[in-house]
């Protein structure tokens, strides 16, 4: 486990070398094969060490966050044509990396919470550093004081569970039972926060629409998981209290999908209608991990992996089209099948695994939370049935109001889709839709 | 203190120094007194320049409101000494010689001094202001303070030093605000063991020397100076470094005080004081970011007729920023 740690940490000065930047994307991708080697035990923690160790959660997870990482450096290639300080964007996503890799790996709640907090500054920099708009200081802003106001508290609750069971380390915390409501409530905030839950989600559609594609990726991609990671990791000592107070929550974001799902058809921007249906599916991961049964935590970990590779990618196809026509507006964007037929075929792959369509992973994870949701209460139905009815409402309405119809007269030339495009949008797909085939490695635990 | 060859000062300084340490090593209370008057006699031409009429009037303004602290001081001592027979520390008395103390210091409800002053002083005054005048004080209101009262300052100080700083664009006053909230955290922990506050009180200065020197030789003054520069791209890391480290950011060194602190607060139990001391660093975070937008972003704005160029001749501070970044990440694989 160290040393993909050191190597991560010996790729920050190749960052700083000349011509090298297609050279740090590909040892990226040399690590993502490196770790996928790592011998996985399925019902334990493995690869043990004196601070690191790997559970089928973790290694999923950071197996994602290696895998768009080396997606944001070929999505934005634009950066190193036009040379716009490309050797600090590299560092920046190298070192998000690191604090990433570290945060679902480490034994400790508190170097967890470190790692967890330290991950926030380089995503802060690539926001304000490289984005688009002048938007992007107030959506700076608000991405970081939202996840400090849930993570502070989380930092009291850490400080003191370590004040009474004087140990961080998160394999023991199984053994104890913390039963206090104000304690509860400040461990779960900060993830609620980050994940996000409908009241507290005001910061992800600023963030999303005013990154970069490099950080809407990693926003998307790896981000919000850690907020259900961190639900993961922490619902081991607070059963009992949640299972008083779990229907707050799955109420709160249930019906918040709800709500979100269909403010998704009033958007205009199209980065900022994917960030909406961002909110509805991580709505969903949210019940599922409250609900605390075995369907609902393997249906929230599937999702959580689907999600970020499908929104990822149609972050990628969102700067594809804004790279031509310079506009993310639905009514500039219109009547792309005429221009670009192969990127129909992406925007269409990708919209209907959004929608839970088969044979994706999505549609595993939204059949696993709808069973497992169900089983909790049968009400959730109707909300469940509507959710994703309307999820597959606006997939649609984007995908048509995009390809289909007539084109802007504005426009000049552009070409077609280099094949770097499509290689990128290949690999967001593949795994999406082809691990289908095989999910007896993320979805059976014990 | 780096001065305009003006040796004089580095004698003042000696006794500066001296008297500190006159304060905190005696046996009774009246060489306490004596320490902090020899103090102020001695800061008070370190500050002084008759050839400037605002640092004179600085200097006057300091002149009165510390040796009003300093007479009210000496006056509790002789009541404790003439009224009080034990060691008891909730009374009036420890009421009264603590809030001279907090003037002597700058700590709300007593700070009102302290943003006027440090707007009429330069960077360096101002740094011995902010961390070498606040030991003698804390140090003395260790050997007797009132914790009850003591706590309601300690909230008094970090809302008064959150808040206070929102309107403000001038830096030296900015830094005055964050230092005011930072005395809360000295003062809490100062109430629980003389070694927690050395540390965090060493760390506090570094973290001001750091911002400090990085502002006095760029020779800015206010916020607006800091968005025309060309600023070059170490100078803005350092910037950023610093001010995130001195908000208590993981992972700079900033957040390990910070962190030792809410240990000890929340053994002790406080736990709403624990939640206000979060919410107000929140607010000080939003000042800070306001501070370092310019570091954020690569462009800056230039002006038409001055073209303001910064050579990057500071490499002891790229130094301390990269101390900064890598203390925290390695003290917590030592510290495991």
């Amino acid at each position: 486990m160290m040393k993909f740690l050191f190597m991560m940490i010996f790729m920050i000065p190749l960052c700083f070398m000349k011509n090298m930047f297609w050279l740090v994307q590909m040892m990226l991708f040399f690590m993502m094969f490196l770790f996928m080697n790592l011998n996985l035990n399925i019902m334990c923690f493995f690869n043990m060490s004196y601070m690191f160790y790997c559970d089928i959660i973790s290694f999923g997870l950071i197996l994602l966050s290696i895998w768009i990482c080396s997606l944001m450096i070929m999505a934005s290639e634009s950066l190193f044509k036009l040379n716009f300080y490309f050797n600090f964007f590299l560092f920046n996503v190298i070192f998000l990396l690191i604090m990433l890799y570290l945060t679902f790996s480490v034994l400790n709640l508190l170097l967890f919470y470190f790692f967890f907090e330290a991950s926030l500054i380089p995503t802060l920099l690539l926001i304000i550093g490289w984005g688009y708009q002048p938007e992007r200081i107030q959506a700076g802003m608000y991405l970081l004081f939202y996840t400090l106001f849930g993570s502070l508290p989380l930092l009291m609750g850490i400080v003191y569970i370590f004040n009474d069971l004087n140990t961080m380390t998160i394999y023991f915390l199984k053994f104890f039972n913390m039963n206090m409501y104000l304690l509860y409530i400040s461990m779960i905030f900060a993830f609620l926060v980050k994940m996000p839950m409908y009241f507290v989600h005001l910061w992800l559609p600023k963030a999303h629409v005013e990154a970069p594609v490099s950080g809407s990726m990693i926003l998307a991609g790896i981000m919000l998981k850690l907020g259900g990671y961190g639900l993961l990791r922490v619902m081991i000592f607070l059963q009992e209290v949640n299972l008083k107070l779990n229907y707050i929550w799955i109420i709160i974001s249930l019906v918040g999908g709800l709500f979100i799902s269909m403010k998704c058809f009033c958007q205009v921007d199209m980065k900022s209608l994917i960030a909406y249906s961002s909110v509805a599916h991580m709505s969903m991961v949210i019940g599922g991990i409250m609900v605390m049964n075995y369907w609902g935590f393997i249906g929230s970990y599937i999702l959580m992996i689907s999600h970020g590779l499908c929104s990822s990618g149609m972050f990628c196809l969102a700067n594809i089209n804004y790279e031509r026509l310079h506009s993310r507006s639905l009514y500039i964007n219109s009547g792309m099948m005429n221009f670009m037929p192969s990127m129909s075929l992406w925007w269409f792959l990708l919209l209907s695994s959004n929608m839970a369509a088969p044979p994706s992973l999505n549609l595993l994870g939204e059949i696993s939370l709808i069973n497992s949701l169900v089983s909790w209460s049968n009400i959730s139905m109707i909300l469940l049935m509507m959710i994703s009815f309307f999820s597959a409402g606006y997939s649609l309405y984007l995908y048509s109001y995009i390809q289909h119809g007539k084109y802007f007269q504005g426009l000049y030339s552009f070409y077609v889709g280099s094949s770097r495009e499509y290689l990128l949008l290949f690999l967001h797909w593949f795994p999406l839709n082809m691990m289908i085939l095989k999910v007896d490695f993320i979805s059976i635990w014990f | 203190m780096l001065t305009n060859n003006n040796s004089n000062k580095m004698f003042f300084l000696f006794i500066l120094f001296f008297s500190t340490l006159i304060s905190i090593s005696s046996n009774s209370w009246f060489g306490c007194w004596i320490g902090l008057e020899i103090n102020l006699l001695s800061f008070i031409p370190l500050i002084s320049n008759s050839k400037n009429l605002l640092s004179v009037e600085t200097s006057l303004k300091y002149f009165l409101t510390q040796s009003l602290a300093s007479i009210n001081f000496l006056f509790m001592i002789l009541i404790k000494f003439s009224l009080l027979k034990n060691f008891d520390m909730n009374n009036i008395i420890s009421i009264m010689m603590n809030s001279s103390l907090l003037m002597k210091m700058g700590s709300a409800p007593f700070h009102f001094w302290f943003p006027n002053i440090v707007e009429g002083l330069s960077w360096m005054n101002n740094f011995m202001l902010m961390t070498w005048q606040k030991i003698s004080p804390m140090i003395l209101l260790s050997y007797y303070f009132n914790k009850n009262f003591l706590i309601f300052m300690i909230i008094m100080n970090l809302i008064i030093g959150s808040l206070g700083g929102l309107n403000q664009t001038s830096l030296r006053k900015l830094l005055a605000f964050s230092s005011i909230n930072n005395l809360g955290w000295m003062i809490f922990s100062i109430m629980i063991s003389e070694n927690l506050w050395l540390f965090y009180f060493l760390i506090y200065s570094m973290m001001i020397f750091m911002m400090i020197s990085l502002f006095f030789l760029m020779n800015m003054y206010f916020m607006n100076q800091l968005f025309i520069n060309n600023m070059n791209f170490f100078i803005k890391l350092n910037l950023l470094i610093n001010f995130l480290s001195l908000g208590g950011l993981p992972p700079f060194m900033g957040f390990m005080p910070k962190w030792i602190i809410i240990n000890f607060l929340l053994i002790n139990k406080f736990y709403f004081l624990t939640f206000i001391f979060m919410m107000t660093s929140l607010i000080i975070i939003y000042y800070y970011i306001r501070i370092i937008y310019s570091s954020f972003m690569f462009n800056y704005f230039k002006m038409k007729w001055v073209n303001l160029l910064m050579k990057n001749n500071m490499s002891l501070i790229n130094l301390s920023s990269f101390i900064s970044i890598s203390s925290m990440i390695l003290s917590t694989f030592i510290f495991m």
